[in-house]
């Protein structure tokens, strides 16, 4: 138990000593966290729509009044026809709308009319955006009151603000990559410095070596975490927290285990740290992506979906939000824990047994 | 500049990119991301999970359960049982949208009364929860439409979808993926073709050599240049063969963008192993500095136009915004040169290019 605690300070204390990789982890954890949940708003706003108005009538004015901010920019007066495809193929804006020389007369006159719709489909949620908001108000100045109304309630996010989604994913993505990256180089360091035979020569049992060694990397990662946590995601962003902070705890030390599973396979295979990294990279992607992190898994295409338990971000993801959005009791989480143990015992257990062979 | 030199040097990395296998790092990464990225991305919904609680059971509730379970946008079930049990389901994530039909709804609507449908939906994912919203509005609207009175003359809304008809994802994607692709891996190689030599020590056979500053660059960022080059090629065959993209502009303009592009990716690259020591900080600083605003700025989730203030900024600063308005024109849409906003990006795409090497080269140290 003494050298465990030995060898967990030492590499806590080495960890520390090298300042531009905890600068390079505290930037990730704090700083980038910050910059993506700040920055992407995947959520339509702002979107630069165009007109042209050949009837250069009240009605067509009324109508476009009513496309405002937040979700729209100004509507933008174009002269013609041909110069408003022209902003839209220079991706200037990304809805026009035309309105014929004869759109009210024969709207005055009880005839029916129409509205011409010009769409960049690449940007397909802000294009239908603009679709149903031209439909709504088409609908509202026809009826007094609309004979059917949703009365529209979004769960956990009330106002499906990305903002508390978007941190919290890349906090978990981050935490993947740094976890294979830092479990993997606390023994790759050592043979690239030579120092791996010396190691070997200590008289400590090789299973304490491992499990010390990921264990310190765990410490240092689970701090990380909960500093970015504390800071970002409670502090900055403000994400309820409506489960048990322990069982949150809980789900993050597991996963940093199952990680670092991984992370011993690939210190076992590789004898540089460019190999650590290029491994590293090669390994979080699916991991991440198969997660359901970024796109809902039942979305996906079908063999992914199955692949997809095979990622122990996925345990992690769906149990972290139960606990923060969703408020589900720790004891109905079971099913994540279970997942990620058993995940996490096969990681772990692969990694062991290969870098086992290396003592 | 003497050729033999930078010949023999060049040889020696090519022999150590595949002693290293590097090589690896230099097609699968590329790949990879298309790949994974471009069946992983999903921005469409499709088959939400819906339950409906019909408290009316009339024939016009009836007809509104309808619409929802025909519609390729729902996967709608309904299901006799309590409100607060529905919502305990989308807690769970075993639904995505409840919708509650009131049991006076079809009452209402004939005493000329507002009928009001209840609605939750999850918004966990918030870009889902938007076009789910969206869906579920445009089912509403029909029905209304089909409700108000003929009286009043109707306006038609005549949407005409330009570039990807079909809304595929994929078509969506692509493009902005191969401006991801295309700057990672090359920026990541250049670096740490340097920064290898600074931590093993190596570097110093380059600074007692007579190799001169430009020759030892030239030798060391045309083998990054070269094997990417390759990759242009191989995203290209991704994207329209496994993804099925049209391809509808000039591919020789394509090809000269792309090329720009992966000189500045290099450049990057170099500017990383001027400023790092070690492997592990510059590979780390080089995908901090090229991942994030390849996904922010190619306008793959979000519309330039649709950007304020820093943002719009910081999306002109970066490389990635010039090379994927031209991927996109040249897959979807096809102006080419045509477009003078094309002529002005390649342009700048150049500046990039040769403004980062003549500072990267400026900047590298031939002594201590």
């Amino acid at each position: 138990m003494k050298a465990f605690l030995t060898i967990v300070l030492k590499e806590i204390r080495l960890f520390l000593r090298s300042t531009g990789l905890v600068a390079a982890v505290l930037f990730f954890f704090l700083v980038d966290v910050y910059i993506v949940g700040n920055d992407i708003e995947i959520e339509p706003k702002n979107v630069k729509i165009g007109y042209v108005d050949y009837s250069d009538s009240p009605l067509a004015n009324r109508i476009l009044s009513k496309l405002h901010e937040p979700e729209f920019k100004p509507p933008i007066m174009f002269k013609s026809q041909k110069e408003l495809t022209r902003a839209i193929y220079e991706k200037k804006i990304v809805a026009g709308i035309i309105f014929e020389a004869d759109f009210e007369r024969r709207y005055t006159r009880g005839l029916n009319t129409k509205i011409d719709l010009l769409l960049d489909s690449t940007a397909a949620t802000q294009s239908l955006l603009t679709l149903n908001y031209l439909q709504k108000i088409i609908l509202s100045l026809s009826e007094r009151t609309p004979p059917v109304e949703l009365k529209i309630h979004k769960l956990f996010n009330q106002n499906a603000d990305t903002k508390k989604f978007m941190p919290l994913a890349e906090l978990l993505s981050i935490l993947t990559l740094f976890g294979v990256i830092l479990s993997a180089s606390v023994f790759v360091k050592e043979k690239e410095q030579g120092t791996w035979d010396i190691m070997l020569l200590t008289p400590v049992d090789s299973k304490v070596i491992i499990f010390a060694k990921t264990s310190s990397q765990v410490i240092i990662l689970f701090l990380l975490t909960m500093i970015s946590t504390g800071i970002d995601l409670f502090g900055i962003f403000d994400l309820p927290l409506n489960g048990s902070f322990l069982a949150y705890m809980g789900l993050t030390i597991l996963f940093l285990y199952s990680i670092a599973g991984i992370g011993l396979f690939v210190a076992a295979v590789s004898n540089t740290i460019m190999e650590v990294a290029q491994w590293s990279v090669f390994l979080m992607m699916p991991i991440i992506f198969l997660s359901g992190a970024w796109t809902p898994i039942y979305s996906m295409n079908e063999y992914l979906q199955y692949l997809s338990y095979l990622s122990p971000l996925r345990y992690y993801i769906e149990g972290v939000e139960s606990v923060l959005f969703r408020g589900t009791a720790t004891a109905d989480l079971w099913l994540y824990f279970a997942g990620m143990g058993a995940i996490g015992a096969i990681l772990f257990g692969i990694g062991y047994k290969k870098i086992g062979r290396l003592f | 500049m003497r050729l033999g030199v930078i010949k023999a040097y060049m040889a020696k990395e090519f022999t150590d990119l595949k002693r290293s296998k590097m090589i690896f790092l230099v097609y699968l990464l590329p790949v990879m991301i298309l790949i994974l990225f471009g069946y992983g991305i999903r921005l469409e919904v499709k088959e939400a999970r819906t339950t409906i609680i019909d408290m009316d059971s009339s024939k016009l509730s009836r007809e509104l359960c309808d619409s929802f379970i025909h519609s390729k946008y729902f996967e709608a079930k309904i299901k006799n049982i309590d409100y607060r049990e529905a919502l305990e389901e989308i807690k769970r994530a075993k639904t995505d949208i409840v919708i509650i039909v009131p049991p006076s709804f079809e009452r209402d609507i004939a005493k000329g009364l507002k009928g009001e449908i209840g609605v939750f939906i999850d918004a966990s994912f918030p870009l889902r929860g938007q076009v789910m919203q969206s869906y579920v509005e445009g089912v509403a609207f029909d029905l209304a439409k089909k409700l108000s009175p003929q009286k009043r003359p109707t306006i038609m809304v005549n949407q005409r979808l330009l570039f990807n008809q079909s809304l595929r994802d994929e078509n969506a994607i692509l493009p902005g993926l191969i401006a991801l692709a295309l700057l990672v891996a090359p920026a990541i190689l250049a670096a740490l073709l340097i920064v290898k030599e600074k931590e093993k020590g190596t570097i110093f056979n380059f600074y007692s050599s007579p190799v001169t500053k430009y020759e030892f660059l030239t030798a060391k960022l045309t083998p990054a240049f070269l094997l990417h080059s390759i990759n242009i090629f191989i995203a290209f065959l991704i994207a329209t063969y496994i993804f099925e993209v049209p391809f509808r502009g000039s591919f020789l303009l394509f090809l000269i963008a792309s090329e720009l592009y992966v000189a500045t990716a290099v450049g990057i690259g170099l500017l990383v192993s001027i400023v790092t020591k070690t492997q592990i900080a510059a590979t780390v600083l080089s995908m901090l500095i090229t991942i994030i605003p390849s996904f922010l700025y190619s306008g793959m989730l979000m519309p330039i136009s649709a950007m304020e203030g820093g943002s719009f900024i910081e999306a002109h600063l970066f490389p990635v915004m010039y090379y994927s308005h031209i991927l996109y024109d040249t897959f979807l849409i096809g102006e080419g040169l045509g477009s003078s906003k094309n002529i002005i990006y390649l342009v700048a795409l150049a500046a990039y290019a040769l403004i980062l090497m003549i500072a990267g080269s400026y900047l590298l140290k031939k002594e201590l």
